[in-house]
């Protein structure tokens, strides 16, 4: 045991545990840069790091001072195999099938994993304009697997995104084909409440392509998360309780996050 | 006779290379035209171009960029850019002048992405129409009736869904962009504007090649013999430039690879949120930040007289573990040929 941490630090170290131990991966903005440094340096130290805007393979030194503060920061040129351009990342890398998955966060989340970065309410008389998508939309749609990492509240997790700017599974089985895109997954979910697969065998063809809870954080049950969700949750016939994070993965997280830039106290 | 002055006699160069160096006023006078489009990414800030242009008083421009920063929103809020076209705006992450300003389509926008913006500016600089991608595919962004938004200015000549000629595979058609300018900031170059840029780049490489007008500021001019002893760290050739701006700190407050790190401490001082926050704060950050200034270098005095040299210090690379190692562009003496006739 750790004594105190925060759902967003938990979550963190979930997303980083749960990280596939090999591949090449392309980070998005905001948290998925924080666990994926914590999954680099301790948990899938093989994993080849790779950002949209140009660093790939980045293997940061032992005792880097700090994570990526967002994914066009200058440290990412330090230790990288190769530095590039957008083209070559999100075209020759993405594009052209090199890679293994995805990680990425966002404004909103559907029970098919479909993510929105772009706007509030209806496009065409928007409630709330956001940021937009970078790069997120092209490695929903092409990655090979997707994980997601995003905070768990009611008005994130919605029956269905209010845009959809990067596809999980659309509208159920078989709709990734119909758009014209490959099969994607297993893909995964953590959340400031738990861990969720979707269910399909075959990324995204049969099945009903929804969110499963399968592991809850210590001291929750399905029935809290379910209060912060905006469906009707399936859960797991064996669902776990996640263990808590160890000294060592709170206090590596909280080296990497020295300014506070995504663990952001009161935030989560 | 050199091989400079032969390739010249060919007509293939001129015989002596434009000086394509000068002050950043100039280069903005100059190249910049009301009604430009004009790229400026998150990556080679051009910070100090930027400012360069909103002093300048310009008027109706196009911001584009795959990731616009605070430099492209800085114009609209100075009243010289009313259309934004991009795949993320950083100052409309939070609320403010910005996302009121789209929310209520005073000002036009039109979402891409940031491959899409890459792509399309590769397009550009290849000169072909389009460009196919698989990204958007199965998202609302493709809905016909999102064409109509309350930023719309493009319609159908956005982009538009298509099968290939070939398998019958859905791909999205996306437009080649090609920027009337790009203010993009580099690390080096000579007099003649072959520019040296190294680090991630992301949608910067293209921008160079796509813009019609590329107007490069750097930090460093160094003899032209130096670009040419290191031709593989050039990434735009002299003849393609319109003009080249020795402008040290130039990004500042973003950084620049191997030079200085992002300010964080002068953006929470300078509070770069007060640009976007509400036009009323950006008329108190302009009178502070921006109208004082003659140039970029009076603004860098500014902040050293503010707030000391050791504080700008304190942001520049120290080039312990990363300096690279000279590497060798010789070849053999057996390929050596005189042109001499």
């Amino acid at each position: 045991m750790s004594g105190d941490y925060t759902l967003a630090e938990m979550m963190c170290v979930v997303g980083a545990r749960e990280f596939p131990k090999r591949g090449v991966c392309l980070l998005g903005m905001g948290l998925p840069v924080l666990s994926g440094l914590l999954a680099k340096l301790m948990h899938a130290p093989e994993i080849a790091i790779c950002t949209e805007v140009g660093a790939l393979d980045y293997a940061p030194r032992p005792d880097v001072v700090r994570a990526s503060i967002g994914i066009h920061d200058l440290i990412l040129n330090d230790g990288s195999a190769m530095v590039t351009d957008m083209v070559d990342a999100l075209g020759t890398l993405l594009m052209g099938g090199n890679v293994d998955f995805g990680v990425l966060q966002a404004a909103q989340v559907d029970k098919f994993g479909n993510l929105n970065t772009l706007v509030l309410g209806d496009y065409r008389a928007p409630e709330r304009r956001l940021g937009g998508t970078g790069g997120n939309t092209e490695i929903a749609c092409m990655a090979k697997q997707l994980i997601t990492i995003m905070p768990q509240e009611r008005r994130r997790f919605v029956e269905r995104c209010d845009f959809i700017t990067s596809p999980s599974y659309i509208d159920g089985p078989g709709a990734r084909r119909r758009a014209g895109l490959e099969p994607q997954g297993p893909n995964r979910m953590m959340s400031t409440m738990g861990v969720y697969r979707f269910d399909t065998p075959d990324g995204g063809e049969t099945g009903s392509c929804e969110a499963i809870l399968e592991a809850v954080f210590p001291g929750l049950d399905p029935e809290i998360v379910q209060i912060e969700t905006g469906w009707t949750l399936r859960v797991a016939d064996d669902v776990r309780e996640l263990e808590p994070p160890t000294t060592e993965e709170l206090a590596l997280l909280r080296r990497l996050d020295p300014y506070g830039f995504y663990l952001v106290p009161g935030r989560y | 006779m050199p091989p400079r002055a032969c390739l010249a006699r060919c007509g293939i160069i001129p015989a002596v290379p434009e000086i394509k160096l000068m002050g950043e006023n100039e280069a903005i006078e100059r190249f910049v035209a009301d009604g430009d489009s004009v790229y400026t990414g998150y990556t080679s800030v051009a910070f100090g171009l930027c400012r360069a242009i909103a002093r300048a008083g310009k008027r109706n421009l196009e911001v584009v960029g795959g990731s616009v920063g605070i430099q492209g929103t800085m114009l609209v809020m100075a009243g010289c850019a009313d259309r934004v076209r991009a795949g993320y705006i950083a100052s409309a992450l939070r609320p403010g002048a910005i996302t009121a300003m789209m929310e209520s389509g005073e000002l036009k926008y039109e979402d891409y992405s940031n491959q899409a913006i890459a792509l399309m500016l590769m397009a550009g600089a290849l000169g072909i129409p389009f460009i196919p991608t698989k990204s958007f595919l199965g998202t609302d962004y493709l809905d016909p009736k999102n064409a109509h938004h309350p930023g719309a200015y493009l319609f159908d000549q956005k982009w538009r869904e298509m099968e290939s000629p070939f398998d019958g595979q859905k791909f999205v058609a996306l437009p080649a962009l090609k920027p009337d300018v790009a203010v993009l900031h580099a690390q080096r170059a000579d007099k003649y504007g072959n520019v040296q840029a190294w680090g991630h780049q992301g949608d910067a490489k293209w921008a160079y090649w796509a813009a019609k007008k590329p107007i490069v500021s750097v930090e460093e001019i160094v003899d032209t013999e130096m670009i040419r002893a290191d031709p593989g760290r050039t990434i735009v050739p002299g003849f393609k430039v319109a003009a080249v701006v020795h402008m040290p700190w130039g990004a500042h407050p973003s950084g620049l690879t191997g030079y200085y790190d992002f300010d964080y401490g002068f953006n929470a001082k300078m509070g770069l949120g007060r640009i976007t926050r509400s036009k009323e704060e950006y008329a108190d950050w302009a009178a502070e930040w921006l109208d004082p200034f003659p140039d970029h270098a009076a603004l860098m005095a500014r902040y050293v007289e503010l707030y000391g040299q050791d504080t700008l210090d304190a942001v520049r690379v120290d080039a312990g573990p990363v300096t690279a190692d000279g590497i060798s562009y010789g070849h053999g003496r057996n390929l050596r040929f005189r042109m001499d006739p």
